[in-house]
Parts: C-alpha cells; structure tokens; sequence
C-alpha cells in the first residue's frame, strides 16, 4: 500500500517536471518533434536501466502478444488528442476534462477488472471520493485562476 | 464539442496505456514494456513528422539542452505508473499522480523555477489540491 503510495507520487512529480521541460521543447519545435524526441529519449532510457538490472533478459521478448506492438501507437493518440482539445478548448478546460475523463475510466478499468487487472469492486464510496477529487480538479483550474499558468503543463506524451 | 471529444478521449488513452503497460509488464518485464511501447511510438512519431514535413525540428538547438532530455524520464514515469498500478490499483495510483504531479507544478510556478513566469499561490489552488486528497482519504476509507 505505501509502496504503492510512494510509485504514485515519484511519478506524478517527474510527470510534472516533464511537462514542463516538454513544453519549453514544444515552443520552438513543434508537438511532433517533441514527441518524436520524448518518446526517443524514454525509449533509449528504458533499455539503458533494463540493461544494467535485467541485462540479456531486456532483448528476451518470446511472451509478446501481436498487439502489444501497437499499444504504443496510444502515445500518439494522446498527443494528438490534448493538442486538438487544447487548440479548441483553451488548456485550462482542455486540461480539466482529460483529468477527469482520465479519472473516470480508471474507476471503470478497476471496477471490470480489464486487460488481467485485479477487480476492484465498485463502490458507493468510491464514487464519491472520485467525484471529490474532480471537484479538487475544478477547484484547483478554475477558481481564482491564474493566467500564464497553463504553459507549464503542455502534453504529456509518454505518460 | 469536437474539443470536448478530444480532451476526454486523451484521458481515455492515457488511462489505458497505463493498464495497457501493466499487462504488458506481467508477460515481458516492465523494462521491456517500456522500451518497446516507447520504441514503436517514437516510430511511429517520427513517421508523422516526416509526412507533415516540418522543419521546425531544426529549432531544437536553441533550447536549453536540458530541457531535451525531459523525455528520459519516461523511463522512471512507466516503471512508477505500473508498479503503483499492481500495487494499489487503477484509480487510487492516478489520482495520487495527478494530486502529485498538480502540487509540484503548483509549487513549482510559485517559484518560478525553470525559467518559468513566477505566478502567485493562491489560496483556491490550495483548497483544490486539498479536496482532492481528502477524496484519495474516502477511496481508502
């Protein structure tokens, strides 16, 4: 559970810096360049700390499914997606609505137990600390806004 | 309403693909999973850039080369998102991401770290971060 706790957490503060580097690249370069670099440079850091802990077994890939291939096509698909929905929405709405949709289908992949998951059972108290957290979302996006603050949270390609 | 499909399908995706690297992780290893989801979506990226033919790329020397190694971290971020997911689930591990991830850019802007416009904390920003972890608090009650 801690464990669990602390994953969460170093991940949600390297995604943080990430955006933020990410968005400064994204200024002058363009979202595909960036996340041809993104993707380019998570890629290479991955094999290179697969390497040192797992060595040989990094190229040992006999248990693939033909589809995990393509799942990281979805990378793409989320570029797309929040540059569209930003470019139309502003970033603040934008941002606001993949939180909560992100939110959303996560109670729904626990609920149903997909893709192996362990089933967590759907709960009346679950719907209510999501709907919290959302209204968290909102809260933190919306009152009082801050201009200029969006910059900082661009895409996030390889979340 | 096109926008409002975009955002919610981005959310949609992100999602998926941290479950999608779980389950990809049990058969392969998480290294593995990584490396090759990164591997086929830098692909199939650079495929796009070269079919939209823009140049803008060039551009990347005049950012400051730490900025352009922002990527790396996706390493660490895949590893964390599928070891968290194993172990706490789905939407316990997004929402304690998202709650990390709002108040360190939140903390982050305050001080204008990185070169960014410092902008003033304020208070509903704070109030926001705190529903959302009281709402983390009734998911585990």
């Amino acid at each position: 559970m801690i464990l669990g706790l602390i994953f969460s957490l170093v991940a949600g503060s390297l995604l943080s810096i990430q955006n933020i580097f990410n968005s400064k690249v994204n200024e002058r370069a363009g979202s595909w360049a960036t996340t041809t670099l993104v993707l380019g440079m998570g890629f290479l850091a991955s094999m290179a700390i697969g390497l040192i802990f797992e060595g040989e077994k990094m190229f040992n890939l006999q248990n693939m499914e033909p589809w995990y291939w393509f799942s990281g096509l979805l990378g793409v698909g989320v570029v797309t997606c929040l540059v569209q929905g930003m470019r139309l929405l502003g970033p603040t709405y934008a941002i606001a609505i993949v939180l909560t949709s992100q939110l959303g289908f996560a109670l729904i992949f626990d609920s149903f137990g997909w893709l192996g998951l362990e089933k967590v059972a759907f709960t009346f108290k679950q719907l209510i600390g999501v709907l919290v957290i959302i209204g968290g979302i909102f809260v933190f996006k919306f009152a009082g806004a801050r201009k200029n603050q969006e910059t900082s949270k661009v895409e996030n390609a390889a979340g | 309403m096109r926008g409002f499909v975009f955002a919610f399908l981005g959310g949609a995706f992100i999602t998926l693909q941290g479950v999608a690297n779980t389950r990809i992780s049990q058969d392969i290893g998480t290294w593995q999973a990584a490396a090759v989801t990164q591997f086929t979506g830098f692909l199939m990226a650079m495929l796009i850039l070269m079919f939209i033919r823009d140049k803008k790329w060039k551009k990347f020397k005049r950012v400051n080369p730490l900025y352009l190694t922002g990527g790396a971290f996706g390493a660490v971020i895949i590893f964390s998102n599928v070891e968290a997911i194993q172990k706490i689930g789905v939407t316990l591990s997004i929402a304690v991401i998202l709650i990390s991830q709002l108040g360190l850019t939140f903390v982050i802007d305050g001080n204008g770290w990185f070169g960014l416009k410092r902008q003033k904390m304020r208070l509903p920003q704070l109030i926001g971060i705190g529903m959302m972890v009281i709402g983390v608090v009734i998911l585990r009650l």
